[in-house]
């Protein structure tokens, strides 16, 4: 007796480790060809779209593959499809394995296509597919997203996925392209009140390149040269109501990145005006900010007036014209030149957001909530109506947390 | 040194109330909440555990009467043989059919979010076995159980609510009073099914140690479960914002969306785990108490051998409506705007019964004695 009820139990045990496979949905790692960048482009045939594919060799560079595999690092595919969710099956006539979203990284619209009404229809399924994680970015190229994933040959990094991820990640850190994930992009659409930046790039040079203040340039007007991949990733496409309308330079994207407190902003190294000597040689200086804004606004009135205040702490890192710091009169003087440049810029560029793209880049809505009691008295007030006529001042409140060394002026030989 | 064998002791009780109840906050209860007062569902919670807080206390009052009587029998007792009868089945009709809805939904998140490509009925079939197995071991298990997960189910849950809230804007919940105070105080109560639960708890009395397990267990987990689900909807509201009212299963659409640091991006699947576990206990319990009550209407001594029928039933019950949309329709709707505020309604009407009948005065006299 004893021993049929152990044989039934371990009969019943192997029954269970069939479950553990996951009936249907048993994947195999081996079988799945992962798909990091989505390109998508206008297409040639009416009511469809150009979907193209950067699919990842996960054998390539990976310290299993022991770095022997004379594949190649990456596979690029461009079709036209009527979505992206079944073009993962049309795929499979051209890649052997199946073809999946889970860890993909970045979408790529070109600015063509991202101009066009029927844009937000198109990408919209991105709600639709279980396997994009909404943490995934979207990008905007100057040309189409199929030359552009073509173009893009990273010298140093091949395997796209760290490609990808490590050019994000620090463009976001340094504020020059925004933080957009599907994620924003999804909750900007839907708020319906402000506008929603996407990282601008592109792998193509442009012709006639000038030099530039250190930020702003677009996408493609970096003159870098030497032996390099031509792929830049500066400055921000503006979406209004999930098309694309305008675009931000670095300085500009740099500026929003700033302002909105919902972005990881780390290090931001700026050059600003020497307040100190006439010639052209600027001071450098790194920017952080610990603390969030303050916004205080009175929506009373018929012109709404919105004040900002901008905490930012300086550190000082270069000091071209050899000021000594120690005495108090140029400590002011330095400190009165941040604030007027940062003020000055900043007014600048919301200025632009009122005037020229009629709108306000980053999330500023939600500041003026807590004024409204119910949602019938803050839609009355229509934030995207009034933010176009608000009276905007920008305070900075600049602390300098660090001079920098102090030097000696070099004594001249003879003197 | 008094230890009951076979007996729930306080710590059992609260960890599988907060299981069962505490759970709503990872399902669709959130959106629902917001899609009827927008960014001031998180108020919901709390004014709906202080409208259901009166009848439970009369509940709680009136079984205080009849020591180690479980519910059906206090009924009985009050009500008389036939309208008791009514009753009793009435109450098992509801979390009957509450029991095939929320299956159903948690089986609808599953698919959406984790097997895909597996049809309902597998999926359903494996969550229903595994609850009628943990159910046939009985209440002790059922409770040993909880107690060992609780702790791992509220540890991963308040992660997700740490992790989240790094990207929650908590300006999200302005305008203060949403759509206005009037329509939330006319919601409040339409929401009391949010706590049904702790009126079948009087099920299983029987099991305590004692009367007054249940009533300060029951007080415990009921403060701590408004304020959780109150808290998660609120941690919801921020990091949705307006987005909410169209993300079904706002819990599993954050654990998909935070990482932990950049070289663990995707996540999810450890808070799966322990959900897909807590859900488990939250079904074996139900399933038992549900039994419970189909032997105590039919006077049916070994309920236990009943589980696995009633599971199987349950299963077919829950498998009717073919998308989760008709199933959101069909069943959840109809069980929400009917469960709490019936169960109330019996709570109040059995205190009144007790109250003219003269037990209350009886039970003085008796104690006085």
């Amino acid at each position: 007796m004893l021993k049929t009820k152990t044989v039934c139990r371990l009969l019943f045990y192997c029954v269970m480790i069939c479950i553990l496979t996951g009936c249907w949905d048993r994947e195999e790692i081996e079988d799945k060809s992962y798909v990091i960048g989505l390109g998508l482009d206008r297409s040639s045939q009416k009511g469809k779209i150009k979907v193209t594919m950067l699919l990842a060799n996960p054998e390539v560079g990976s310290i299993q593959g022991g770095g022997g595999s004379t594949e190649k690092p990456r596979e690029i595919i461009s079709f036209d499809a009527n979505d992206f969710i079944a073009a993962k099956a049309t795929a499979n006539a051209v890649i052997s394995r199946k073809v999946t979203y889970e860890l993909l990284k970045i979408f790529v619209v070109s600015e063509d296509f991202a101009r066009d009404k029927t844009f937000p229809s198109t990408f919209y399924d991105i709600t639709k597919d279980k396997e994009i994680h909404q943490n995934s970015y979207i990008a905007v190229s100057k040309e189409k997203a199929s030359q552009y994933f073509i173009h893009n040959r990273p010298k140093m990094e091949t395997r796209p996925h760290k490609y990808y991820q490590f050019m994000i990640n620090h463009g976001i850190e340094n504020g020059l392209i925004p933080d957009s994930t599907l994620f924003r992009y999804l909750q900007t659409t839907e708020r319906g009140t402000d506008l929603f930046l996407a990282m601008y790039t592109t792998a193509e040079k442009q012709k006639h390149r000038e030099i530039k203040q250190e930020d702003e340039y677009m996408a493609g007007e970096l003159n870098a040269t030497g032996e390099l991949d031509d792929t830049q990733f500066i400055g921000s496409a503006v979406f209004k109501n999930g098309v694309m309308i305008d675009k931000l330079n670095g300085q500009e994207t740099r500026v929003i990145n700033i302002l909105d407190d919902t972005t990881n902003i780390k290090e931001i190294l700026v050059n600003f005006p020497n307040p100190f000597s006439d010639n052209n040689k600027q001071f450098s200086a790194r920017v952080s900010k610990t603390k969030n804004n303050k916004v205080r606004m009175n929506l009373k009135g018929p012109k709404p007036m919105i004040l900002i205040t901008v905490p930012l702490e300086y550190e000082i890192l270069s000091n071209p014209s050899m000021v000594n710091f120690l005495k108090e009169k140029n400590r002011q003087i330095l400190k009165h030149e941040i604030i007027k440049d940062v003020e000055g810029l900043f007014e600048k560029v919301l200025k632009k957001s009122q005037t020229q793209l009629k709108g306000v880049p980053y999330p500023l809505s939600f500041n003026s909530r807590r004024y409204f009691g119910t949602i019938q008295q803050y839609k009355k007030f229509n934030w995207a109506k009034s933010y176009i006529h608000a009276d905007i001042q920008v305070k900075a409140d600049i602390q300098i947390i660090d001079y920098g060394k102090i030097i000696k002026k070099p004594i001249k030989v003879g003197e | 040194m008094n230890q009951h064998p076979g007996k729930l002791g306080i710590r059992e009780y609260v960890s599988i109330a907060i299981l069962m109840v505490g759970a709503k906050a990872t399902e669709d209860t959130p959106t629902m909440l917001y899609n009827k007062v927008q960014n001031a569902a998180w108020m919901i919670p709390l004014l709906s555990a202080g409208i259901f807080f009166i009848p439970l206390y009369l509940l709680i009052k009136t079984l205080s009467l009849y020591q180690g009587k479980d519910l059906f029998s206090v009924i009985n007792k009050i009500l008389g043989k036939y309208l008791g009868f009514i009753i009793c089945l009435v109450i098992f009709i509801i979390s009957s059919f509450g029991i095939s809805a929320s299956t159903r939904t948690y089986i609808d998140i599953i698919r959406a979010f984790y097997f895909t490509a597996t049809p309902n009925v597998i999926i359903y079939a494996i969550l229903i076995i595994i609850s009628a197995y943990g159910a046939k071991k009985g209440l002790q298990h059922i409770g040993s159980v909880s107690y060992l997960i609780v702790f791992y189910v509220l540890v991963s849950l308040y992660i997700v609510f740490y992790l989240s809230m790094q990207h929650g804007k908590i300006q999200s919940i302005f305008p203060i009073w949403g759509p206005g105070t009037l329509e939330i105080l006319k919601q409040g109560p339409q929401q009391l099914t949010l706590f049904a639960e702790f009126f079948i708890f009087a099920m299983i009395i029987p099991y305590f140690t004692s009367n007054k397990v249940f009533s300060k267990g029951t007080w415990i987990a009921y403060v701590y479960v408004s304020i959780q689900i109150s808290a998660a909807t609120f941690l919801f509201i921020c990091m949705f914002d307006t987005s909410l009212g169209g993300i079904g299963y706002p819990f599993h659409t954050v654990i998909r969306f935070i990482s932990l640091g950049e070289f663990i991006p995707n996540v999810e699947i450890i808070f799966f785990i322990i959900w897909i576990i807590s859900a488990f206990i939250r079904f074996t319990a139900f399933l038992y108490i549900n039994a419970l009550m189909f032997g105590h209407i039919f006077k049916i001594k070994d309920f236990e051998y009943l589980i696995p029928s009633l599971a199987t039933i349950y299963l077919l019950i829950g498998i009717i409506p073919e998308s989760p949309l008709d199933a959101g329709l069909d069943f959840k709707t109809p069980i929400t705007n009917l469960a709490g505020p019936t169960f109330a309604v019996i709570s109040i009407l059995l205190w009144m019964v007790a109250l003219i009948k003269g037990e209350f005065k009886h039970a003085k006299n008796k104690n006085s004695m």
